[in-house]
Order: structure tokens, then C-alpha cells, then sequence
């Protein structure tokens, strides 16, 4: 397999200055006391031609920081990058030919001008002729849709349809790689439905590899095969997105129907807990750390009359957030 | 090289039209900037005409220095207004997409924006400079001369503008340094040249380079002074030099934000 990046021993830290309140203002003013903060932490990863990946974190986890050193945007403290070859340190012009970027917070696009003027600034901008530049957008409007609202100025148009437009501007070059900083962030579910179908598109058909960052669930579950995720600046796991429920599964669910209408909610057993009481339903979770799934239901079956039992994992948006309180929790 | 100017000038290009785009502030920036302009220039006028001439230096003087200095300050916020944007790229993050580009970053950043109210300058600094030349008869040489010390006055209003900003990465209230300093540098310009002799004349020529903008050029085609249009030359190349050398010394301490911004 073809390895378009690789990372190794990667550090990055800030240092701002921070108020010492045992110092006069003059002191202060003059000889300010630094801080110094690790952003990111001696990462090492790799990855390969074609992937699909969710570099995933809490906030503040290091995961805009990292990207932007993949970029080129700001420069290491330690550490190497190679990205198609490229350090982006020293080849920063020489990578940007081959790489897309979406940033979901911040538009490259000109906010006064329809998007065909976008589209045909980043063609220049990467040197194509008019001809190619010309096939090129049309092939985007296309695969982007587009069309129906290409006449606008890109300031009148949704948030959705700007998403699609950056996506499409970022790919103008045919890139190799394209890296995205919570691309979905802001949009309704229609449209960040459209734009994971988007990119899942582009990788497929055109074999780009992706990297993106997102705190959408969503995007990791339906877009990406592996994810890495990253807390504190250091990398606590990379494994294959289907695997990762699995890993981390230290509870279970169980939904009881009843016939008749649930009226007493009584105490549960340990390792039991509700997360819904209603009359027609109860869902229960089961600490499997505590009590066996067989145990569970056997309880559960003492204490309620029940038509219907249905036992289910957690779901993504679960175990992420059980990954992050945890090494929160470790700390 | 061919593909960084063509990309330039077509940013330059994209840039007019969409100010073009929103007409009102377009054309209020420019007409308005030539009215201030004026009103400056004829405020100078009456105050000689009251005074007297000082330090040699009479209204048509006035009115050429005020034209390079229009006309230098016009031509490079016209075409490359984004260097006086560093501060604000860099405090809010839009100066990430300069280091995404492919281009070479400090041309990309110069001609990132278009100031429209520049043009207003544009013209008025040829139409001072115009009238300076019928108000002296000017020769021949004289013309020549003055071409060529607008481009010297240019590129060095360029050079100096181009070293203050590029300081907005070393500073945390970027903004307010660095405008401190673009002050501290065109103030001294504005005042006609009979006002700094001795020691602030030296400083405001070879450590703050104000004079070269305006003054020296008027000494120039005054006295067809060939020695001080080589001191403007050599100091021109003097800071290109250390500007651009500053610029990308300095971006290497860029640490991008994550506030949310707009494009070109």
C-alpha cells in the first residue's frame, strides 16, 4: 500500500504570556511570565494512498493544530512530516499543488463573486490553462450541484451549498489528498448527508485520500474506515472505524415493551440504571462491568411483565463520548 | 516567475471587481479620499501663504511632495492593500490561506485586497504632480527625474510598509503596534522638508526612511540633485532587501487562530 503521510515523533507547543499577579504592572508589562503549552505530543501515524480518515478528538485535543502543520500552515516544534513526499516546512508551495483544504469555519472563497469566479481564481492560482480550467469547473458544478445556484454571490448562499462549493473549489487541482477541518460543522442533516455522499464520491471515483477532523458522529460512522483519535495532544487510539464500538463496549441497552402500561419504576439491581421511563417503554443500561447481559435480563424479567425485549451496543456518539470522559477521568 | 506575476495581476483583477461589486462603497472610498486629499493640500497652502516660505520650501513644493506621497501610498494600497491586512489576517487566522497557496506568499498576501479609496490618491497624486510641473516649468530632466523618483518613492513606501507589517507576527496586539508604527513612519512624511533639519533629518531619512518618500524626491528634481537620487536608490534597495527578508524570517512565527473568515 502506497504511504501518502507519515508523521513521526511530532510535537508542537505554544507559548503566550501569562499574568503573574505577584508582579507590578510594569514588570508584568515588560517582563511578562510565558506559559508554555503542549498542543500537540510526540504523535507518530501513518497513512495510506486512498483511506478515509477521522482524526477525532475533544476540543482543544490538538487535531486543527495537527492539521495545520500537515499543511504547511504553521511550522513544528519537533518532529517530521512527510506528505507525498514533501516536507511541508521546507516544499510548502511544491505541496499545495497537490493537496486540497477545507477549513469548515474559514472560506477560501471570494465573497463578493459567484462561485465560477472562485473556481476560476483557484485554477489560476494552480496554474491551469483556460481550457482546463473551464472542463474542470464543469465537471465540478456537476459532481457538486451547483448549477442552480452558480449566478449567486457567494455571500447570499447557504451554509450548505458554500460547503459544497469550498469542497468543490478544494478540488479544482485534482489533489491528492484532501484534508478537512470539521466540514459538516453547522449544516442540517440533508446537507452534511450530502456532502459525506460527496466525498465519499470523490474518493472512490477518483481515489483521493481523505483526512478530516469532525465532531459529527456521522461523518466518522458513514465516511471514514479508520479513525485516530487524539486527546491532549497524544494519540490514544487508531484502529478501524467498525471496530472501534466493539472496543469500547462496557455497556449494553435493553429496551422492555409491555403490554400493558409500565406504572412502577422500581429500584434496580446493581449495574442497572434507566435512561428512559415511560408507560409503553423502559430502556435500561447494563454496566457489563457489573453484571452479565444473562444476569440483566433475568432481572429485568423478575421485576417488570414484559411483551417485547430488545438488547442493543451503544451506539457511536456513545462510545466516543465514553472514550473522551475516560481519559478525562484518567488524568 | 511568469505564472507568479500572471497570478498576481489576476488577483489584482479579481480583486477590483469584487469592490466593483459593491458600487457604493467603491465609488464613495475613491471620490472621497480625492476630497480629503485636497482639502489637506489647500489647509498646507493657506498656512505657507500666511508663514511664508520655510526652510526654502514654497506651495509648489508642497504640492509635489503631497504628490509623491499620494501617489506612492495610492499605488501600493491600490495594488497590494493586503500587506496592511497582515495584522488583521494573522489575529483572526485568514492568514492561513496564504500558506495553503501555492504561490509565493508575499505577493499572494500584497495583492489579496484592493484599497478602492487608494485610487483617490492615484489621481491626486498626478494631478499634484502634474500642476508641479507646470508651477516650476519643469525641463525635460526634470520630468524624467520625477518618473523615476516615483518609482523609488513607491517601491520604498513598499519596502517600509512591508517591514512594519510583517512585524504583526511577533506581537500579540499586532494591530495596534504595528499601526503605531506605520504612523510613527508616514507622520514625519507628510510635513514639508524645511521642517526636519539636523539630527531628525538623519533619523527620518536613515533609521525611519520618511523623507525618502517625499522630501528627498522634491530635493531631487528641485536642485537636480543626482547624489541624493542615488541615496534613494541604494537606500530602496537597502530596504527591499531587509523587508522581504524580515517578511518571511517572521512568518515563520505565524500561529494560526480559529476565529471564522472569509475568503480571497
Amino acid at each position: 500500500m502506497e504511504q501518502l503521510i507519515n508523521i513521526k515523533n511530532l510535537t508542537k507547543k505554544f507559548n503566550f504570556p501569562v499574568k503573574n499577579t505577584s508582579k507590578n504592572w510594569l514588570k508584568n508589562l515588560v517582563r511578562p511570565d510565558t506559559k508554555e503549552v503542549v498542543a500537540v505530543d510526540n504523535i507518530s501515524f501513518s497513512v495510506n494512498k486512498g483511506e478515509r480518515i477521522a482524526f477525532i478528538g475533544p476540543n482543544g485535543a490538538g487535531k486543527s493544530t495537527t492539521i495545520k502543520m500537515l499543511t504547511g500552515i504553521i511550522f513544528p516544534t519537533s518532529g517530521s512530516i512527510d506528505i507525498l513526499g514533501f516536507d511541508p516546512t521546507e516544499d510548502r508551495k511544491k505541496l499545495a499543488y497537490q493537496i486540497g483544504t477545507v477549513f469548515g469555519q474559514r472560506s477560501q472563497l471570494l465573497p463578493n463573486l459567484p462561485i465560477t469566479d472562485s473556481l476560476e481564481f483557484f485554477g489560476v492560482m494552480y496554474d491551469l490553462s483556460d481550457q482546463q480550467i473551464k472542463k474542470r469547473s464543469q465537471e465540478l458544478i456537476e459532481i457538486f450541484e451547483l448549477s442552480s445556484f452558480i449566478d449567486q454571490p457567494v455571500r447570499k448562499l447557504s451554509l450548505g451549498q458554500r460547503m459544497r462549493a469550498e469542497v468543490a473549489v478544494s478540488l479544482i487541482h485534482q489533489p491528492k489528498i484532501i484534508l478537512l477541518d470539521e466540514p459538516t460543522i453547522g449544516l442540517d442533516v440533508v446537507a452534511k448527508k450530502s456532502l459525506r455522499d460527496l466525498l465519499m464520491k470523490v474518493n472512490k471515483e477518483d481515489g483521493v485520500t481523505i483526512f478530516l477532523t469532525s465532531h459529527d458522529v456521522g461523518d466518522i460512522e458513514s465516511l471514514c474506515d479508520r479513525t485516530i483519535i487524539i486527546d491532549n495532544g497524544q494519540i490514544i487510539k487508531d484502529l478501524a472505524t467498525r471496530d472501534l464500538a466493539q472496543t469500547f463496549i462496557f455497556e449494553k441497552y435493553i429496551d422492555l415493551v409491555s403490554d400493558n402500561k409500565f406504572t412502577n419504576f422500581f429500584q434496580l439491581p446493581k449495574g442497572l440504571r434507566y435512561t428512559t421511563k415511560a408507560p409503553n417503554q423502559i430502556t435500561v443500561v447494563v454496566d457489563l462491568q457489573q453484571i452479565s447481559v444473562k444476569e440483566a435480563i433475568k432481572k429485568l424479567l423478575d421485576i417488570f411483565d414484559v411483551s417485547d425485549i430488545d438488547v442493543y451496543d451503544a451506539d457511536m456518539e456513545t462510545v466516543i463520548r465514553y472514550i473522551y470522559e475516560r481519559d478525562k477521568a484518567s488524568q | 516567475m511568469s505564472n507568479e506575476i500572471r497570478f498576481a495581476l489576476y488577483s489584482v483583477k479579481k480583486n477590483i471587481q469584487s469592490s466593483a461589486e459593491l458600487r457604493t462603497s467603491f465609488l464613495m472610498n475613491v471620490v472621497g479620499m480625492a476630497i480629503n486629499n485636497t482639502a489637506f493640500i489647500l489647509l498646507w497652502i493657506y498656512f505657507i501663504k500666511s508663514f511664508g516660505i520655510i526652510g526654502g520650501w514654497t506651495s509648489a513644493e508642497v504640492v509635489a511632495l503631497q504628490g509623491f506621497l499620494a501617489l506612492a501610498y495610492g499605488v501600493v494600497f491600490c495594488l497590494a492593500q493586503g500587506i496592511r491586512k497582515i495584522p488583521d489576517y494573522v489575529a483572526s487566522g485568514a492568514f492561513d490561506r496564504f500558506m495553503l497557496s501555492p504561490k509565493n506568499l508575499l505577493l499572494r498576501v500584497a495583492t489579496s485586497s484592493f484599497g478602492a479609496s487608494a485610487v483617490g490618491d492615484v489621481v491626486f497624486g498626478v494631478a499634484c504632480l502634474i500642476i508641479y510641473g507646470f508651477l516650476i516649468q519643469a525641463s525635460l530632466m526634470q520630468i524624467l527625474l520625477i518618473v523615476l523618483v516615483v518609482i523609488l518613492a513607491t517601491l520604498i513606501f513598499l519596502a517600509t510598509v512591508i517591514a512594519i507589517f510583517s512585524t504583526s507576527f511577533l506581537w500579540v496586539d499586532s494591530n495596534a503596534v504595528t499601526n503605531g508604527f506605520f504612523e510613527l513612519f508616514l507622520t514625519p512624511a507628510l510635513f514639508h522638508g524645511g521642517a526636519f533639519q539636523g539630527l531628525t533629518r538623519f533619523i527620518f531619512i536613515f533609521i525611519i526612511p520618511s523623507l525618502l518618500i517625499g522630501t528627498i524626491p522634491v530635493e531631487i528634481v528641485r536642485y537636480l540633485s543626482f547624489d541624493k537620487l542615488a541615496l534613494l536608490a541604494g537606500l530602496t534597495i537597502f530596504w527591499l532587501l531587509v523587508s522581504v527578508k524580515l517578511f518571511f524570517k517572521a512568518v515563520r512565527r505565524y500561529e494560526s487562530s480559529n476565529f471564522m473568515t472569509f475568503g480571497n
